[in-house]
Parts: C-alpha cells; structure tokens; sequence
C-alpha cells in the first residue's frame, strides 16, 4: 500500500512485468518502472525514488468490520469477476514453481509464508507456522521490544510494541477468552487484538503498532538479504 | 537492387517483431530475471513504439517502391502481406498484454459492510485508515487486479497486492 503522489502529483500505475516473481509497475506519467513490494522505481526517469509506504493491515473480513464499521469495501468487477481467483486460492499458489536460487543450507520451504518486519534497518521473519501455533511470540528486534500476536481467526496477525506507558511490558495471552484478549504480566490490564487496554491500570492505553507483510520466504529473503529469522524456543534475553 | 531491398524489407520485419518478444520473453512469469534483462526489457518497451512505427512507414515506402516493377500477382500479394505484417509489431508494442491477463480497474466501485455479501467472514482484506477514513480492499480481488488507485482520507494512494 503506497501513497502514490511523488513531488506534488499523483501517480497511475500498470503491471508492467514481473521481476522475480513480483510484479513490476509502470506509471503513466514519466513511463519509470517500480518494484511492487518495495515501492522503488528501478528504471525510467525517477529511478531510485521509493514511494511512501501507507499503514496497511491483513486481516480477516470479520476483523476488519468490527474494529472499522464505516469502512467501504472494494466491490468486485463483474466483467472479470469470474477470474478472481477461489476461496482455497493460497493452497494452489503454494504449488507453483519458484524461480530465485536458494543461498545455502536454509530450513524453510521457498513458498513457507513469514511475517516479516523491519524496525530501524533490521528486518526479521516470523514463519506463519510458528505463530499460528504459538499464538503470541515476544521478540526483541535491534533495540525494539515487539510482540507478535494471531486473532481470532487464526489467520490475521498484527505486531506491537511492547512499550505501555513508558515502560517495556510482557504479555500473555489470556486462556479461554473469546474474544481474543492479551493480559500484562505487571499490571493485570486486558489489552484487545487492536492493541488497546480494555479494563485494568492502563484502560484507554493504546500499544504501537508495527508495519509487517506476510509474504513468501523467497520473496522476502530476496529483498531483504539480511533478514534474521525468528527460531522458536529461542530465549527471549532482556 | 531489386533482391538486396527484398532483404532489407525481411530483415525490417524480423527486427521489428524481435524487438516486440525479447521483452515479452524477459518479464514473463516463472522466469528467473536477472537486472540487465530488466533493463534491456525496459528499453525496448520505452522505444519499441517509436521503432516499429518507423520501421513500419520504411517497408511501406520500400514495398511502394518494388510494386512499380512488380508484375507477378503472387508477388504483389507477398509484398502485400509484407507491408501488413510490419504493422503488426507496431500495433503490439502498444499493448499491455499483462492487462490483458489481469483487468485493470480504472473506475472502482465500493459498498458499505452491509452490502459486502462477495466476501466471507474468513477472507482475508487489505485495510487501510487514513484520517478517519477506512477502506478494505479483498485478498481475492486485489490478487487479480493487483493495482487499485484510490483516494483515503484526502491521500492518493495505490493498493497492491
């Protein structure tokens, strides 16, 4: 998700190709070409400059309706409605073929699905299998404490801080609520999948959240090289 | 004479449909892609329109030229379907045959959580709040259009997926 508008005027894009198994973009007013996935243009006359990333969440239809009840919602075309693509559609994907080369021993299927995230130059990746099993995972990212937590649904995830009220917090996640609900461990405050306290010390508190983009490990790992990978069981050292 | 610009007119269209599917064979899907075949993709793309064009207007000019001396209808027709042939390069340079596999959607369309009855409770969305204005763009459809402009909260912005 970009905002689009680079030295005072909006931009119009079209797929222009792929690169890598990620798609290129051509705008219409200067013809350059951009990366998608990491809103670089890569050729053409505004070559090396990086659209503004814009906050975007992944989550379930369910989710998003009840944190957000005014919010618009895409209508499909009906001229192409047809080729959208079915309800079972990331299991077909996982089954195509991938095309980067593989660096070295690595643990993880090319097609595995991360969360990824980068806080001040360091980018990491959270294996989806983890997470939907662990359900919170509690992180340390350069200097920044996070947290990572799956909803409801088992399948939206979101990334917080876990700075509250000036100080460095560990949750857990309450046992038998439904809905979702995380408790510190220092205060007893109820936090919701939103990030906001709910009852407790710090009711009306609201974490900060942590961009994050669910992508393939190939994917990823070819734009961000340098990318650690979370392990499960590693000690969380504070 | 006559030979060495038959030649000319056959290496012209070669040069023109070449210059049209080296980027088509480049940037297509499942292919490893490698920088300098994206630039040369992007270079033909960028002067692939102007070239072929041009190309096209010279058989033209040269087929004009060897339909005076030519008498043989077989011949004629050849040199016919030559000069036709150079337009199609020219028509391809301008497509954008990835839209052809994937409609863009200029004009979108949007409804409220009540009408949204196209997407399950499971689906997943793309949300985004700007402003006090918040949108949410379906995995399944973003997956196909891959490009959604938009307007949120008074910032233009591009959804893709």
């Amino acid at each position: 998700m970009w905002d689009r508008t680079i030295d005072g005027k909006a931009l119009n894009f079209h797929l222009a190709g792929i690169n890598n198994q990620n798609f290129l973009m051509r705008d219409e007013e200067t013809g350059s070409w951009w990366q998608q996935v990491t809103g670089e243009a890569i050729q053409g006359p505004l070559k090396g400059r990086k659209l503004a990333a814009v906050f975007c969440d992944e989550v379930s239809f369910a989710i998003w309706r009840s944190e957000q009840p005014r919010s618009r919602f895409l209508r499909p075309d009906p001229r192409v409605e047809k080729n959208y693509v079915t309800a079972d559609w990331e299991s077909k994907i996982a089954r195509l073929p991938v095309v980067t080369r593989r660096t070295g021993a690595e643990d993880f299927d090319s097609r595995a699905l991360m969360i990824g995230l980068v806080i001040n130059g360091n980018a990491k990746a959270y294996p989806m299998a983890d997470l939907q099993r662990q359900r919170l995972i509690l992180d340390t990212v350069g200097e920044t404490p996070i947290f990572l937590v799956v909803g409801d649904d088992q399948k939206s995830v979101r990334a917080f801080s876990r700075i509250a009220a000036g100080r460095k917090r560990e949750f857990f996640v309450k046992t038998d609520a439904t809905p979702f609900g995380l408790i510190d461990s220092e205060t007893g405050t109820t936090w919701d999948f939103s990030g906001r306290a709910t009852t407790g010390p710090l009711a009306g508190q609201q974490l900060q959240r942590i961009p994050t983009l669910k992508d393939y490990w190939f994917d990823w790992r070819t734009y961000h090289p340098q990318t650690s990978v979370f392990t499960p069981g590693s000690e969380l050292h504070e | 004479m006559r030979k060495a610009v038959w030649l000319v007119l056959i290496l012209a269209l070669v040069a023109s449909v070449v210059m049209v599917l080296i980027p088509v064979w480049l940037i297509h899907p499942f292919r490893r892609q490698t920088p300098s075949g994206i630039d040369i993709s992007f270079i033909l793309r960028r002067w692939s329109p102007f070239v072929t064009v041009i190309i096209a207007a010279g058989m033209m000019a040269a087929g004009f030229w060897l339909w005076r001396g030519t008498r043989r209808w077989w011949a004629k027709s050849v040199l016919v379907a030559f000069v036709l042939f150079a337009l199609a390069p020219a028509w391809a340079a301008r497509q954008n045959h990835f839209e052809w596999m994937f409609n863009p959607l200029p004009n979108a369309g949007y409804v409220s959580a009540t009408q949204a009855n196209f997407i399950a409770d499971n689906d997943m969305v793309l949300g985004v709040e700007i402003n006090g204005e918040a949108v949410a763009y379906p995995v399944r459809q973003m997956a196909y259009h891959h490009v959604v402009h938009d307007s949120v909260g008074g910032k233009a912005i591009v959804a893709t997926y």
